[in-house]
Order: structure tokens, then sequence, then C-alpha cells
């Protein structure tokens, strides 16, 4: 292979950082100067990137992901995770109402069960339920799971999941061998949290700390924190979950922060990682990519670390 | 060929930044296949004299030639502080930048100020695009020192509606309209008027979800491939051009969100 | 310590008091510190002068000052726009004690059309207009929906800029850049206006503030000034960038100019 020297050092500022090393640390006054024959060599362009074959490279699934009650819904979904490469999205329908009414989340779930009995090689359901109906989300867990969902979905704001309310639930999918499953937040004035600031925002709505404490309860259950990338402080969730071993985080939510997956790795340790999208398909897989992760942990985070928690129940894709 | 639109160098004060300086943002760049970038520097928007933002981001560039070869320069300007007005010229002739970016919120003045008015005919004036964005950061996640429009508050993070009003005050000056996070709804007149003017958007807003549809609505030529980095991934906006299909955008449309319509609206 | 004593200075802003023992106070701390002159004016900013009776007695007090240290102080007069059938009267009465120029406050904004006839008497005495000046969000017509109540004729660097121009032959000063309000804001105002110098007094001292007001407004056009914050005022000159030569412009040589032109330079 005739490889053009000038050309292959020209590929990167990587090889100019060796020359530089350490240069940008000094803030941002002027980095070290190169010689006009270093310069020369190196200001050509960059080789070129070939994102989708990235994208398509790894196995996926989707640990947290909603379909609607609309007319394009779940094709949006499903054309989201061809064109992506998705193998496999957790659906639910979030039970965004107040008061969640029986009534309410088994007609939500009635949505989810209709989805993946029509689109069972590529859609995973997840229940929702309102713990203030004990009998009722009882009965729920088990018509749901008989009809083929693998666990909850996003469980939503009508109760925080370390309130009491919850515990009966909770054992019920720790018997289950199921993900425990939540929405959360983490913002001034939300939950709970700086409560002088006014997130507008349901009172009951867990935080992160609500994360900490019915994990400590419930050593054995496996909890998953609903999207790091939901808008809020992830700096502040994963320092606050770095010592529960068993909060996993899902990496989901509208924003792709630069560095987010880093940090997250960083704090939490690779395996508590899942990929996920919540419906921001494009900033779900491009926050994965741009991370600095290998390649043996981009496969664990964009499938293998869920996938073996679902193995526990025996609900494993593969 | 790849021209990200939107790109920093300089801090956020709330966060750690990684990738923050042009050579650790050139080595993103090689890394991922990109050109050329047009920066700014992030301290122009907490400096109250943007201007040593300015002079910073000028001093890093002219460094190195790779990085005058590689990045394009936009100046930070605070039309209702002391002595923008020779700050612009400065910033054009001598530091060679080749567009304004302006931050009405966090520089506290309303969209349809009498000094903003003035700064945007000038620059129309100039030839130079001015950029305004949606906003920084997602509000949910802001410091507690950071600006307080807030999403599902009273008060609002920005739409469409909010940047609009200056450019139906000055309808025949450039407009990059960067990091579209809410809403594009305009009524209908506005709407009509918005898609006369000379805008160019960029691929990192997070509510850009449905590209294939905004081509059509939107047109081809008015979006432009844009990272918003380092504040969020470098791929993301990448990502929204390079996973549309034929039927959405063929060949020849890529290239032009990748750089053919950054390079027609810069004139580079 | 040496360093301090290597330059001359005259300190362009200098607070005289009633009281005697305040003035030794003040002649001390100029000792300590090499200053040869402190050009003083009465009262301090938020009392003014409300009457002719009072001008004229703030005048008084600076008069006796200057005569109990003829060489160590020199004096600006204070008056009232309002009264300018009095206030005319009073230059007069003060330049013939030695007086050399006038401390303005915040009775009128400075480019106030009733300042008009009084810097115009000024300008035919070569001397320099010494005014208040503040640059603070809330203050004098500067964003005011940050109002703090303080007196609404503080004149702000936008007053300044607009009586410069109207008055390109008169002398302006900028009082204290290190009095607490935004410099970078009021020497970026200044930089197209060859008539307004500032003084580098008040008590703040930030880093960078004084190589600022040199690159933006050159090196002659910055005084040394301390407004009763000495070590302040000579710490931020010496701790700049400046070179030597620029150093004795600002300590010296740039107030003393101005003074020259009246007849009034020291040696």
């Amino acid at each position: 292979m005739n490889i053009d020297r000038r050309k292959f050092v020209s590929r990167s500022f990587a090889g100019a950082a060796g020359i530089l090393a350490g240069s940008h640390l000094k803030g941002l006054s002027a980095p070290g100067r190169l010689t006009a024959k270093q310069e020369e060599a190196l200001s050509s362009k960059p080789e070129k990137y070939d994102l989708m074959r990235e994208v398509m490279k790894y196995r996926k699934i989707d640990a947290h992901a909603h379909i609607y009650f609309a007319d394009n819904s779940p094709r949006e979904q499903l054309d989201f995770g061809e064109r992506l490469g998705i193998e496999k999205q957790v659906i639910s329908r979030y039970l965004s109402i107040m008061p969640g009414t029986p009534e309410q989340f088994r007609e939500y779930n009635d949505l989810t069960i209709k989805a993946i009995k029509k689109y069972p090689d590529h859609l995973l359901g997840g229940f929702v339920l309102n713990p203030a109906y004990k009998k009722e989300s009882l009965e729920e867990i088990k018509r749901c799971t008989d009809a083929g969902m693998i666990g909850p979905g996003e469980l939503y704001y009508q109760v925080k999941i370390n309130d009491p309310l919850y515990y009966p639930i909770i054992e019920k999918l720790i018997e289950l061998k199921m993900i425990i499953f939540s929405h959360a937040e983490c913002q001034l004035g939300v939950g709970g949290y700086r409560m002088k600031y006014n997130g507008y925002k349901e009172p009951n709505t867990s935080i992160p700390e609500d994360f900490v404490d019915i994990a400590r309860r419930y050593p054995e259950g496996i909890f998953q924190y609903a999207h790091i990338g939901g808008g809020g402080d992830w700096e502040y969730m994963c320092k606050t979950l770095q010592h529960s071993p068993n909060v996993y985080v899902d990496t989901s939510g509208s924003n792709n922060a630069e560095n987010m997956i880093d940090f997250a790795v960083e704090l939490l340790g690779e395996d508590r990682l899942f990929f996920a999208s919540d419906n921001s398909y494009h900033q779900s897989i491009g926050k994965i990519l741009a991370s600095n992760l290998t390649e043996a942990q981009k496969k664990k985070v964009f499938f293998d670390n869920y996938n073996n928690l679902l193995k526990k129940g025996g609900r494993n894709v593969d | 060929m790849l021209i990200d639109i939107n790109a920093y160098v300089g801090h956020w004060p709330f966060m750690q930044l990684k990738y923050n300086t042009c050579e650790a943002l050139g080595q993103r760049m090689d890394r991922f296949g990109v050109d050329v970038s047009l920066i700014s520097n992030l301290n122009g928007i907490f400096y109250k004299n943007t201007q040593s933002a300015n002079k910073e981001l000028y001093e890093e560039i002219k460094a190195s030639k790779r990085y005058r070869d590689r990045f394009v320069p936009f100046a930070v300007i605070n039309p209702i502080y002391a002595g923008w007005q020779y700050d612009l010229e400065e910033c054009v002739r001598k530091f060679g930048m080749k567009g304004i970016r302006v931050y009405p919120k966090y520089h506290d003045y309303e969209i349809n100020d009498p000094s903003l008015i003035e700064l945007v005919k000038k620059a129309r004036d100039m030839n130079l695009p001015v950029a305004f964005n949606y906003k920084m950061v997602d509000s949910r996640q802001r410091s507690w020192m950071d600006i307080d429009y807030v999403a599902y508050t009273p008060r609002p993070e920005w739409t469409l509606k909010n940047i609009f009003p200056i450019i139906k005050e000055v309808p025949d000056a450039r407009y990059m309209i960067l990091n579209v996070t809410n809403s594009m709804q305009l009524n209908e007149a506005d709407a009509a008027l918005f898609n006369k003017a000379n805008v160019l958007m960029d691929t990192s807003g997070r509510t850009l979800t449905d590209m294939g549809s905004l081509l059509k609505t939107q047109g081809k030529e008015r979006f432009a491939f844009g990272t918003h980095s380092p504040i969020l991934d470098y791929l993301t906006g990448m990502l929204r051009i390079e996973a549309l299909r034929e039927n959405e955008a063929d060949a020849a449309t890529k290239e032009l969100l990748r750089s053919g319509n950054a390079k027609k609206f810069l004139g580079l | 310590m040496k360093d301090v004593m290597k330059y001359r200075k005259i300190d362009a802003y200098g607070n005289a008091y009633a009281d005697d023992k305040l003035a030794a106070g003040q002649i001390a701390y100029a000792d300590r510190l090499g200053i040869e002159r402190l050009i003083l004016s009465v009262p301090v900013a938020k009392q003014m002068g409300k009457t002719p009776v009072e001008f004229k007695a703030y005048n008084d007090l600076v008069i006796l000052a200057v005569k109990r240290y003829p060489h160590r102080l020199a004096g600006q007069l204070t008056l009232h726009p309002a009264y300018l059938k009095e206030s005319l009267e009073e230059i007069k009465r003060c330049t013939g004690e030695g007086m050399t120029g006038m401390k303005l406050y915040n009775q009128f904004k400075i480019n106030d059309p009733v300042v008009y006839p009084v810097i115009e008497q000024f300008i035919h005495y070569k001397m320099i207009i010494h005014v208040h000046g503040e640059s603070q969000l809330g203050v004098g017509g500067y964003r005011m929906k940050y109002d703090v109540d303080n007196t609404p004729a503080i004149s702000v660097p936008e007053d300044f800029m607009d009586i410069a121009k109207r008055y390109p032959e008169a002398m302006f000063q900028y009082a204290h850049i290190g009095g607490g309000g935004d410099w970078e804001y009021a020497c970026k105002s200044f930089r197209g206006y060859p008539n307004i110098y500032v003084d580098t007094g008040g008590s703040n001292n930030d880093e960078n503030m004084v190589d600022f007001a040199v690159e933006n407004l050159g090196e002659d056009r910055v005084f040394f000034g301390c407004d009763s914050s000495f070590y302040q005022g000579v710490g931020k000159v010496l701790a700049s960038g400046l070179t030597e030569i620029q150093k004795r412009k600002i300590f010296f040589d740039n107030y003393n100019n101005i003074l020259k032109r009246s007849g009034c330079g020291l040696g």
C-alpha cells in the first residue's frame, strides 16, 4: 500500500497533539508554535469518518422508549429503529396523567399490549401502574406479564419510588426478577430538591435521593433510573447514584451533553449504563458513539448490560 | 466535505467542558472527519466586555496555521455594552471574524432592543451573518447561577417566536438560528416572512427529530451541519444528516447539508 | 517601597476634610507613599452644595487646607450650576485663591444645559473639570430596571461623551474608575474622546484595570488618583504591566501637563 507520508501525518490534530503535548492545558493563550514544515504537513484534510457504518456495527436494545395514542405510533418508532439499527425497543405508554386510576393505566397498557403483539420481533413491552391502587396494580402486573410484557415500563410521578406504597409492588417485581424502572428528574425545584426554586412539576416526582433510599431498602432489587439525558443535572445524578450498585441508569433523553456518557461510566462503571432513547433516537446513539468508551464498553452499553439483566428472569432477547 | 457551523471554545462557568480549545476541538474534527468549524468563544457570553473573549479567540487561532486553516471565527457582540461598534470593526478588520453571535438573554436585552436592531443593520451592511440560538444548555439542568428561563414554567425557554421579531425588523439581514430546541411554530404571516428570510439553521437542536419532513417544509437549503460542541456531543448533529434515507435526502442534498449550504451562506 | 518611592506623584483625586486632624492624616499617607501633591476638593459625593452659602463654605475649607499645606495640596472648587451668578463669582474668587480646577457633583448631569456656562468658564481658564461619574446598573439612567435608588443626576459615561463632543476644547476628568463601577464600560466608552481623562482613584484595585485603561485611552489620558484609598491607589499602578515611562506619566506627568496649561504646573 502506498501511503503518502504527508497525507498520513495530515490526518490529524492528534498527530500534532503529540508534538504539542499538553499545550492546551495551558489555557487559552497561544499554544506552542510548530515549524512551518510541521504546520504545512498537518493542515490538510481529515480522513472521512463513516458514521452510519459505526451506527450499524453495534447490536442495540433501547431500554426506554414509548408509544403513543397517535396514528403514526408505533410506526414512527419502528422506522427509527430500522434506520438506526436498534434491534429491540422496550416500550411503554407512561402514565402522564393524574390521578392515574386503574382504568387509566389499564387503557395505557392495552395500547402497549396491542403493539407488542403486532410487532413481536421489535418491541418489548413494559407496563405502568399506580401503587396508590395496590390491589389493582398487582393484578395489572399479572395481566401484563401474562400478555408477554417483560417488566414495568417507565413508572411515573403519581407516587415517589421510595414511598411505602411502592413496597408491595417492588417486592412483587423482585420476585418476578424484573427491572424496576422509574421516571426521575434532577432539577432545581422539583421533587423536593431545593424547593425555593419552583420547577412547576408534580410533587411526587422521584429524584436521585429517592432511588438511593429505595435501593438501600431493597438491595436485591434492580432499579433503572430513567434518562440521564432527560434534561436534568446528570452530574448530580451520577454522583448521587455512585454508591448504589443496584441502581442502573439509562442514557436516554433529548439531551446529548458531550462527556455525559464518559462521566457516567467513570462514576458508575461500565456495567450500570443502558443504551436508551426515550424516543430521541439521534441523540441516543450520537452520545455513545461520540464518547471515549472502548468498543467493548460500547457493546455492553448498547446491548449486553440490559440483556444480562433480562436473562435473570429468562427474558433475554437472544 | 463537512463544515460545522456551530461550535465553541472557552469555558462554561457552571460545568467543566471537554474539547474546549482549538487543539482539542481540532482533534475531534479529525477523528470524525470535519474539515472546518465556525467557532466563537463561550467566555464572551459571560464577560461583560465581550471583546476580551474575541481577543482570546483571535490569539488562540493565530497561534497555528492549522487553526487558521480549519477555524472560522465569529465575534461575540453585546450591543448594549460600551464600545461595541469599535469592537465589531476590530473583530472584522483585524481579527478576520466572519460573523457575529449575539446572546440577548445572557446579555440581558430584549429581542427588539434598538441597539440590537442597530447591530443587525450594521451587520447586514457589512455583509456579516448574525447568529442567534434558542438556548445554550437545557434549562432543567441549569445552575442556580444561570439565567432563569426554565422549560414548563411561566418563564419558559425561547422558541422561534422569541427570535422572530428581529427578523421581522430587519428582514434583509442574514441570520443563523442555532441549537433549534423548541417549537418552530409561527403564525401564518410570520411563517411566510420567515420562509423568505435568508436563514441558515444547524442540525444540533434536540427537537430536530424528523429531519426528512423538515427538509420538505423548510427547504433543503436552510439547514447545515452543526454540533453545538463542546456542550453537545460531537456526532448527533451529523447523525441527523447521515441517517436520512435516499427518499428524504439524495446524495446532492446531503452534500448541501454537510457543507454546500454553509459554503454558500458564508461565501467560503 | 523602593519602587513606590521611585516615582513622583500627584494624586488627582484627593479629599479634604473640615477636620484638620483628618487632613493631617492624609498628608501622613502621602508622606508614607511618596505622594508630592494632592488635588483636593470638598465635599465627598454623597453631600453636595445645595446653596451658594454651602458651596462657598466648602471652598473655604479647601482654601484653608491648602493654606496649611501649600506645598502638598492644591485645590479644586465646587459650585452649584443652578446659581449661575454666584457660581461664576465663586470661580473667580477661588481661582484668585490659587485653585486649579473644579469638582462637580451630581446636582446636575454634566451634559445638562445648566452646566454649559460653567464649562465655558473653565475652557477660558484652561482648567480641568473633575466630575463624579459612575457606571453601575440602575444608576443615572443606565439600565434602570436595576434601579438602586441613587441620586438621579449622577453622570454616567454617556453623559461625558455627550458633553465632550459639545465642548471639544474643554477637559473633563471622569472620577475614579476604581470607585466600584464598571471600569471596562467606562474606559470603552471614552475611547474616541480625547478630551476625557480618567483617574484611577477609588477603593477598588482590580488587577488589569490600569492596563485596560491605558490600552483603551492611551497612556496620556490616565491620572493616578487615590480618593483616599492610598494603598490601592499606588498598588494598582505599580502592579500594572506599564513601562516605567508610562508609570511616570500616570503618576505625575499627565496631570502636571494639565496643570501647566493654566500655569499651575509643578517644577
